[in-house]
């Protein structure tokens, strides 16, 4: 599904400049729950920022499903995005001013999905990740563990082939941050491609497969039983 | 999507209301004065439209050659009305007309002293002012006719139907009411309260009538006309030019040459430069176009610069829309339907403010605008306007928010407010100049103004007292003059062709001492009885006064008539006036009868026994006013019967010639205090800004001692420093636009460097009041809990 071969990233300040994949090559097959690993500054965020498209690589190819989109333009990316990809941050991200029907409503909108099949979709969504008792509330009245079960409610809801998920417990407790875990494998269960970045071996272990990095580099694949 | 960015947007503006507040208010501010300066440039624009034809009528003019100098006139001859319609094909109608002054109109014991006009026949058939009842083909057949407005026939007859009543006219003669207009518009360059024909004053005084075919030099009057539908001025205008100089006996008719002015360009275009019309009213019309949108400007400008400084708080959905799959055209459109959202609040707050405030600006401009609520093309007009202030206030914002790189945003990296910084404090240089601009050119009017009300007039105008005459006051002058001294109400009175505060007739005179060949020189021309100088104050300067009421041979100068002429010696020197010789008994001192603002006209006082239109009396000294006016009345009304009493105090008619230049000087003082709250109402919210991103550091710099005073100054300083620059930029734009503005002054004030300090320093003082209340309230707060919060 994925095929990143020789990719380069180099951040440039006034004096430094620091490269943040070097010559990078890696392959993620359809199905599959890659996670990646990494100290931090390896270049783990900025290889899945590319693959979800709201980076530019300086050098090297990166297929997405037969297709070089390394050079698309942003109207081609976005498009690429909200058909194709669904985002988990460490962060949430949710829309504070949204309530959680709305927030997981949004990729919907931007899809062009009729109201009624909005509806029917983001309840379905919501049901699945336990939150539609909250679908009222907004962010701010949710605890950790249910913000991030609503961002995931937002990735999935638009039935995405591939899930980036950033640190996706970074900011949970264990128990909320095994939920969550179990609801991304539950989706990968499901057929969805899972990259994960994490500092987290416990959540590595969910994976099928982890890829280490070290400055930019794969150093290590291990792929887990 | 629509319904999702309404709702984002309108729980931002609930979510966060005190900036909501400050950039609705600043906004309604802004739009409420650009709404009200709209209506009245609009009213200005509109006069006169209302009549049907109104592209084909004009009033006609004579540009008069003298020495070189083109000087414009609207006083014409009968002759030259009579010539028109004889010789003009290509014109439709003709009316003469006089200078619609006031009369008195008498129905049993109701007694009207009103202005009026008498007309040529053809005039309610050029200007269609609507009858309510009469015909306009009709109402003037008889000579002894009248047409009254409704006001003027409910003022006289009550609720009874007029038509075919009688009205006394000027205690002389019965006429007939034979039509009722409709009150005329406010936005009408006419103003009359009745209508007489002309065909009635002609009749009355064959010496009127003789006009017609005599002199294209007697100008007295004004001449309207009509051109025929299809007929352009272009096509006329050869025709006309020389109408008058088949007169090769009269230097006037010679030295004229005719045009005519359209009735489009009568209110706008007063001015005349070389025999063109050019702007005059319309440069205050343009001066108010151009404040009002600096106003919206600077109101616009806070919307900008506080959405861009909230710009944090909204990058993180940025970011997330992008993420999900949103192109920068979406996040645009859905930044500027927030823009719009909060234009619209504060368009409706706007059309309250006004709707509260126009009654006192009506009453500050002597208009009478109102909101068009039932006018379709307004609301469209007014969803334009809408628009386009969203769109100018919150293009930028809606750029700027989604130009957002959702990598930067969601990792946290980006720090979008402080990268807007410099192009934030363009902005408010640009707002605050524009206040400062404001506030001095405010205070530079008021000087120029209190200069010219200091200067001088060269007559008294204490207790001095001006009534028009009329034919019983004529009557029994002396009776009432001999009244009034000897019951001491009156020190002095006398008569005059013209009021104490106007020139109302130039003319001509024929030969004078040192008068080169073909020279020419029209001057005011005021005919006078005895005391006319005791009574008005005015001072002699060299030789004497009239002797008495039948020195008809002396002729007295003023200083400035004396300087034109360039007699040396001129006391006892003779001239030749209207065919007849004077002599040149006095030089009196100059007076400002015309403007307050120029130099003294040249003028020339005749001492005649005949009707003068107006009464000059000067109050005895020992009389309280109120008892004068009362005695006054008593004593009018029994020498003058058929007229109301109706007087004015001079100094309250030089006071008037003010009344422009106040009117512009209060109008520019209100809203530069307008642009300076709306400033100050952005300059609110950016220090609140700046105080809550600088919380940690201030916080910091706190525990190692930094006192109140110290991070005042740290949170002030910028700002301070901002509108600084802005006086040094907005001091030399103002100081060029008024200087400009004050060359159209004779006498006018230098403009000197204490404006500016005092302008910058009201600034800076308004602006430390702003941002103090911010600084204050972070500076005493609590470290501790400043950087837990952190």
């Amino acid at each position: 599904m994925l095929k990143i071969t020789g990719l380069e990233k180099i951040y440039r300040t006034e004096d430094i400049e620091t490269m943040a994949l070097n010559r990078l090559s890696m392959e993620v097959k359809e199905g599959e729950f890659v996670a990646i690993m990494g100290p931090s500054g390896c270049g783990k965020s900025t290889l899945l920022n590319i693959i979800g498209l709201l980076d530019d690589p300086d050098a090297g190819s990166f297929q997405f499903n037969s297709i070089e989109v390394a050079h698309f333009n942003e109207r081609k990316r976005a498009d690429l995005r909200k058909r194709n990809i669904g985002f988990v941050f460490q962060s949430f991200n949710l829309i504070d001013e949204l309530t959680v029907y709305e927030n997981v409503e949004l990729p919907l909108l931007y899809l062009g999905i009729p109201a009624t099949e909005r509806k029917q979709r983001v309840e379905e969504v919501l049901e699945k990740v336990q939150i539609m008792h909250r679908k009222n509330h907004f962010p701010q009245q949710l605890s950790g563990g249910q913000q991030q079960r609503c961002a995931v409610a937002r990735a999935v809801v638009n039935k995405p082939k591939l899930i980036l998920a950033d640190e996706p417990t970074g900011n949970l407790d264990s128990s909320n941050g095994n939920e969550v875990m179990q609801l991304l494998t539950e989706l990968n269960d499901g057929g969805t491609t899972v990259v994960m970045v994490t500092h987290s071996e416990h959540d590595a272990r969910y994976a099928h497969r982890i890829i280490r990095l070290l400055d930019g580099q794969v150093v290590m694949e291990n792929v887990l039983s | 999507m629509i319904r999702n960015y309404f709702k984002i947007a309108f729980r931002n503006i609930t979510g966060t209301i005190g900036y909501s507040m400050l950039n609705i208010l600043g906004l309604a501010t802004g739009m409420a004065v650009a709404l009200l300066i709209g209506l009245w440039v609009y009213n200005q624009y509109s006069y006169d439209k209302f009549l049907p034809d109104y592209a084909q009528l004009y009033r006609v003019q004579r540009n008069f050659n003298s020495n070189g100098d083109t000087l414009t006139f609207q006083s014409t001859s009968l002759r030259l009305a009579d010539a028109l319609r004889n010789q003009v094909p290509e014109i439709e109608y003709v009316a003469e007309s006089d200078w619609m002054g006031s009369h008195g109109l008498m129905v049993g014991d109701k007694k009207l002293f009103i202005q009026g006009g008498q007309i040529g026949g053809d005039f309610l058939k050029m200007f269609q002012f609507p009858l309510l009842s009469g015909n306009a083909n009709t109402v003037f057949q008889d000579a002894y006719s009248i047409v009254l407005t409704q006001s003027t026939a409910t003022a006289l007859f009550g609720k009874e139907n007029p038509i075919n009543k009688m009205v006394r006219f000027d205690n002389e003669n019965d006429l007939k009411v034979t039509g009722i207009l409709k009150d005329l518009p406010s936005n009408s360059s006419f103003n009359f309260n009745f209508i007489v024909p002309f065909s009635y004053v002609a009749q009355k005084d064959p010496a009127i009538k003789a006009q017609y075919t005599g002199s294209f030099g007697m100008n007295g009057y004004q001449t309207f006309v009509k051109l025929k539908p299809g007929i352009s001025y272009a096509q006329v205008a050869p025709k006309i030019r020389l109408i008058t100089h088949v007169e090769t006996g009269s230097l006037n008719a010679k030295n004229s040459y005719v045009t005519f002015q359209p009735l489009q360009r009568w209110h706008l275009y007063s001015n005349y430069v070389n025999g063109k019309d050019t702007a005059g009213f319309l440069e205050y019309v343009n001066m108010f176009t151009i404040i009002g949108t600096l106003v919206l400007l600077i109101a616009c400008i806070n919307f900008v610069n506080l959405t861009t400084a909230r710009s944090e708080k909204r990058a993180k959905e940025v970011g997330v829309r992008k993420a999900i799959g949103s192109l920068q055209k979406d996040l645009i459109i859905q930044f500027l339907s927030e823009s719009f959202l909060l234009t619209l609040i504060a368009f409706v707050f706007s059309m309250v403010f006004v709707q509260m405030t126009l009654p006192a600006f009506n009453a500050l401009t002597g208009g009478k605008i109102g909101i068009p609520f039932s006018n379709a093309f307004f609301w469209l007009l007014m969803f334009g306007c809408v628009l386009l202030t969203s769109i100018i206030a919150g293009s930028k914002p809606a750029f700027y928010l989604s130009s957002f790189q959702p990598v930067q945003v969601l990792k946290g990296t980006m720090h979008p407010g402080k990268t807007r910084s410099v192009s934030r404090k363009i902005l408010v240089v640009l707002q605050f100049s524009c206040s400062i601009a404001l506030i001095i050119s405010t205070v530079i009017i008021y000087q120029q103004i209190q200069y010219a009300k200091n200067r001088p007039s060269g007559y008294d105008m204490n207790r001095l007292i001006q009534s028009a005459m009329n034919n019983d006051l004529d009557k029994n002058f002396t009776a009432l003059k001999n009244e009034l001294i000897q019951k001491g109400i009156v020190e002095s009175i006398t008569t005059s062709t013209t009021p104490a505060t106007d020139v109302s007739w130039h003319s001509d005179i024929d030969q004078w001492p040192g008068k080169n060949a073909g020279e020419t020189v029209e001057m005011g021309t005021v005919f006078v009885s005895e005391d006319y100088f005791k009574t008005m104050g005015m001072a002699m300067k060299e030789g004497r006064n009239f002797t008495n009421i039948y020195d008809t041979t002396s002729v007295i100068f003023n200083e400035a008539a004396i300087s034109r002429l360039q007699i040396k010696n001129p006391v006892s020197q003779s001239i030749t006036y209207g065919k007849k010789q004077y002599k040149i008994a006095g030089i009196v001192k100059d007076a400002l009868m015309i403007s307050p603002f120029s130099s003294a006209d040249p003028m020339m006082f005749y001492c005649y026994p005949t009707r003068q239109n107006i009464m000059l009396y000067r109050l005895s000294p020992n009389i309280k006013t109120q008892d004068a006016i009362v005695q006054l009345t008593s004593v009018f009304n029994k020498y003058s019967p058929a007229y109301p009493y109706k007087y004015s105090f001079v100094d309250e008619n030089y006071a008037a010639k003010f009344k422009l230049e106040v009117l512009i000087g209060k109008l520019s003082g209100i809203f530069a205090m307008l642009a300076i709250f709306i400033s100050c109402l952005g300059l609110f919210g950016l220090a609140a800004y700046v105080a809550e991103q600088r919380t940690k550091e201030i916080g910091i710099r706190k525990i190692l001692g930094a006192s109140v005073l110290q991070i005042w100054t740290l949170l002030s300083k910028d700002f301070i420093v901002l509108v600084l620059i802005s006086c040094v930029i907005a001091s030399p734009v103002a100081f060029y636009f008024l200087n400009n503005w004050l060359l159209k002054y004779n006498y006018r004030i230098n403009i000197g460097a204490g404006v500016f300090i005092l302008s910058g320093l009201m600034a800076i003082i308004i602006t430390i009041v702003t941002i103090s209340f911010q600084a204050i309230k972070v500076a005493k707060s609590n470290p501790v809990k400043t950087l837990r919060t952190e």
